[in-house]
């Protein structure tokens, strides 16, 4: 056998399941999108606290729709997440590990000291996408006297969010 | 009319960065089977992540004389390869052990099967004891089935450097291949 015809003998296909070129798209555009807009720096950055940070994470981007800035992550040697960045809208928001900075979570502290409120683009379907993934409704959707349709979930953790979307207050 | 080139696709991704998607979406496919191919599917997948990544970022550097991307993409997955021998080795000869399994098991003589069994182990180790330069010349010659010119720019090499290296590697190959002592008296 000619060397190149064994080489050839020893090629074997490695069955790769065809959603990880889905993933791969996603990541991708994901990192071209990070590089096309730039870097937002709000002057307020609320930093929210969890006992189990990774968890608490996957459910603000799974429930909520906030997305992981995948490079501002902080991670330790030892691999433990210590903090994250998620984006919401034209915003940011910090999620760490609880402890530092002698920040709480409302699991261990048994009380929440403040809410963040979140406009979002619709409210019903962000509703209903929260529900879905298992969010606990606090305060059911409602329309208020100014405008506003509102309601409130509560995170993994017991943090309570408040998501809200502005409509015309229609003529009396 | 005829799609653009990658070249042309590339150009254009300078200023539109999003149009860079296209290219993932002509050669992902090659890239992961190449990746799946060294390594095997779960590691495989994270440096294909990787690759295009790194590809987007120095895509100004993409020489635009090239119609197609994919030896400068091979070129890159072949760089991340060089960071996880390890795991090459392993999947490299687990595949030989594979092969050897399914030669034997071919209804040939036996004598047949335990020379299967004999060789291609020994030729797996042959290959991960080539100098990296030849060996990725080599896997992307015989596995990725690519020309001189191919492997050439995947590892921006002259042309002649890419046939110096496959002499190489065949000529070590080879050296395996043949029953002993004979190789020491023939001369090439």
């Amino acid at each position: 056998m000619k060397p190149v015809d064994l080489a050839k003998k020893l090629r074997r296909e490695a069955a790769f399941d065809s959603a990880a070129l889905d993933r791969g798209k996603a990541l991708l555009m994901a990192a071209i999108r990070q590089e096309v807009e730039p870097r937002r720096r709000p002057t307020v950055v609320p930093q929210v606290p969890y006992a189990d940070l990774r968890a608490a994470l996957a459910f603000l981007e799974r429930a909520f729709g906030f997305r992981e800035i995948p490079t501002a992550r902080f991670v330790s040697a030892d691999g433990e997440l210590l903090h994250a960045t998620v984006e919401v809208g034209d915003s940011l928001i910090g999620v760490g590990g609880q402890g530092h900075h002698g920040a709480i979570s409302p699991m261990s502290g048994g009380v929440e000291s403040q809410f963040i409120s979140v406009q979002v683009d619709d409210v019903d379907a962000h509703y209903q996408h929260a529900i879905a993934a298992g969010a606990r409704i606090a305060n059911e959707l409602r329309d208020h006297s100014w405008g506003e349709r509102t309601y409130w979930a509560l995170d993994l953790e017991g943090h309570r969010w408040r998501f809200g979307q502005r409509r015309e207050v229609p003529p009396s | 009319m005829s799609s653009p080139s990658d070249a042309e696709v590339i150009g254009r991704s300078l200023g539109e960065p999003e149009v860079f998607g296209l290219i993932y979406d002509r050669h992902a496919a090659t890239l992961l089977r190449f990746l799946g191919r060294r390594v095997g599917a779960n590691v495989a997948e994270g440096l294909h992540g990787e690759l295009f990544r790194i590809a987007f970022e120095r895509r100004k550097t993409f020489d635009a004389s090239r119609a197609s991307a994919l030896p400068w993409l091979y070129g890159i997955g072949a760089n991340l390869l060089l960071k996880h021998r390890r795991a090459e080795a392993r999947w490299l000869r687990a595949s030989a052990r594979m092969v050897a399994s399914l030669e034997a098991g071919e209804g040939r003589t036996s004598a047949a099967a335990l020379d299967a069994r004999v060789l291609f182990p020994r030729a797996a180790d042959a290959i991960e004891a080539l100098p990296a330069g030849e060996r990725e010349a080599l896997l992307l010659f015989a596995w990725e089935e690519l020309s001189y010119q191919g492997v050439a720019e995947a590892l921006e090499l002259p042309i002649g450097t890419v046939r110096s290296r496959l002499n190489r590697a065949r000529a070590r190959l080879r050296e395996l291949l043949e029953p002993r002592g004979k190789n020491r008296v023939k001369s090439r």
